[in-house]
């Protein structure tokens, strides 16, 4: 059997065609579907992509991560995994009854990749691509003009949408997926404001998952940590030290990093990166990500938690960064935008006054206009320290 | 800004309290957030603002806002400017 090279497929291409991607699928060469800005060069990625055993290099596709880590790697899946997902996603999400899906995010991001392209692909459904909130304008007219519709979104994006669209509502819009990031518990009001006839779904996974690995309904757990349950074909187990591992059926067979080819067998237990637990009711819950619980004077912080209680109470958005303290101690530091009042940092620190001692707090707030955000509508951690145009609101003094 | 404005600025962002809600004749029983490590966050703030170090007899003896005042007083920075 001869082997194709594997093609390298630019964002671009396919917001001008979208048959590009269609003619990538069905020809037999594992393909990368690439980001236009995705902060890697091509020849990085075709000096990876040379890594690829012979077996890989038909019917399997490639996305980029960088994840939370910041090191861009290749997750290599195959495309009848990603179908198989495909299906198990429609009938779970209830998805029948849509007739079209809206693209606010990048088609190259796994999440819209999978739940988006190829669930209209495999279905028969529309597929409505924009420029999500780069073009507040089109998307409102893609949203207000939209038929028994699914979008995908990340929790980030909610402020941004009801900023954007204050008086606007969206009937059109029959099913709202969560993922890619914290679930916005606390804005569920705002969502269904704006789409009141859909139903509200929380969808975890990583990116090795490709992507998904657990699902629930909004009225399913009164909690963002509260992931749901794992899909049908996905095992999760926590260890010792409760990291969040998972093996499935539909996750990436390999991935590819500047160390080099890790193939991920059928039996390996893959982490996601997360901490997490399992429930009496057989939901998962997440405790953080693994470098985001940390000890600070023997007691442990985290951080997932201090943003839930952070934006219980603060409309705008809200992230920390680590930094240790003048004596070593690890700590961290809460950033909100837009800049709040002094009344209002004053309000925050109150409430987590209420359950934590002085020793958890920031170690100061911070104010920025707009938070540095990924093309995926992330939070780009890696730019939170340091802004030039950061004010400090409020400091420790121990 | 004169000394009690200083002082008064520095309580209220360390125990996060509100301009109606501080008074000069507030006592540490009244402030829920003046722990022990208040304590502490407080004798550093003086420290800062007042180029005082508490010692720490003098930081747990203080059981309110005027004994701040009195051992500022005492150390020969005034309070009745």
């Amino acid at each position: 059997m001869s082997h194709h090279d594997p093609d390298l497929l630019f964002e671009r291409e396919v917001l001008t065609d979208i048959r590009r991607l269609d003619e990538a699928w069905i020809h037999p060469a594992t393909f990368m579907f690439l980001a236009d800005h995705s902060g890697v060069s091509p020849e990085w990625v075709m000096e990876r992509m040379a890594c690829l055993p012979a077996e890989c290099r038909e019917q399997h596709f490639i996305l980029l991560t960088s994840g939370s880590t910041g090191k861009p790697k290749l997750v290599v899946g195959t495309r009848q995994r990603a179908e198989s997902l495909a299906r198990t996603l429609h009938e779970l999400q209830a998805s029948e009854p849509v007739d079209e899906t809206v693209c606010l995010l990048p088609l190259t991001y796994c999440y819209a990749f999978v739940n988006q392209w190829l669930w209209s692909r495999q279905f028969n459904r529309r597929l409505v691509v924009t420029e999500g909130l780069a073009q507040p304008g089109r998307l409102k007219e893609a949203l207000a003009t939209s038929r028994n519709a699914m979008i995908c979104l990340v929790g980030a994006q909610v402020p941004l949408l009801t900023r954007y669209f204050q008086e606007d509502v969206f009937p059109g819009v029959i099913r709202v997926h969560f993922a890619g990031g914290r679930y916005p518990q606390e804005r569920l009001d705002e969502v269904r404001r704006l789409f009141p006839n859909a139903e509200i779904f929380n969808n975890y996974g990583c990116a090795e998952a490709m992507p998904r690995l657990t699902l629930r309904r909004a009225e399913d757990a009164p909690l963002a940590s509260h992931i749901g349950w794992p899909l049908p074909g996905v095992e999760m187990r926590a260890d010792e030290t409760d990291r969040l591992l998972f093996r499935s059926a539909y996750g990436a067979v390999a991935m590819i990093d500047d160390v080099g080819f890790t193939a991920i067998g059928p039996e390996t237990w893959v982490p996601t990166g997360d901490l997490g637990r399992r429930l009496e009711n057989g939901q998962w819950e997440l405790l953080g990500r693994a470098n985001e619980v940390f000890k600070r004077y023997g007691e442990k912080i985290s951080l997932p938690q201090i943003l839930t209680l952070v934006r219980a109470n603060w409309h705008g958005l809200a992230d920390c960064y680590r930094e240790s303290d003048p004596q070593g101690e690890a700590g961290y530091v809460l950033v909100l935008s837009p800049a709040p009042s002094a009344d209002q940092v004053r309000d925050i620190l109150r409430k987590l006054s209420q359950t934590l001692p002085r020793t958890h707090w920031p170690l100061r707030v911070e104010g920025v206009a707009n938070l540095p955000m990924l093309a995926n509508g992330k939070i780009d951690r890696q730019q939170l320290a340091g802004r030039p145009d950061s004010t400090i609101l409020w400091r420790q003094r121990i | 800004m004169k000394n009690r404005d200083k002082l008064k600025q520095l309580l209220m962002d360390i125990f996060l309290l509100s301009e109606t809600e501080f008074r000069f004749d507030l006592k540490r029983e009244e402030i829920p957030t003046w722990d022990s490590m208040g304590t502490v966050a407080m004798a550093v703030g003086i420290n800062e603002t007042f180029n005082y170090h508490f010692t720490p007899a003098e930081a747990m003896s203080v059981n309110g806002v005027e004994d701040i005042i009195r051992i500022l007083e005492s150390k020969g920075i005034p309070f009745h400017d």
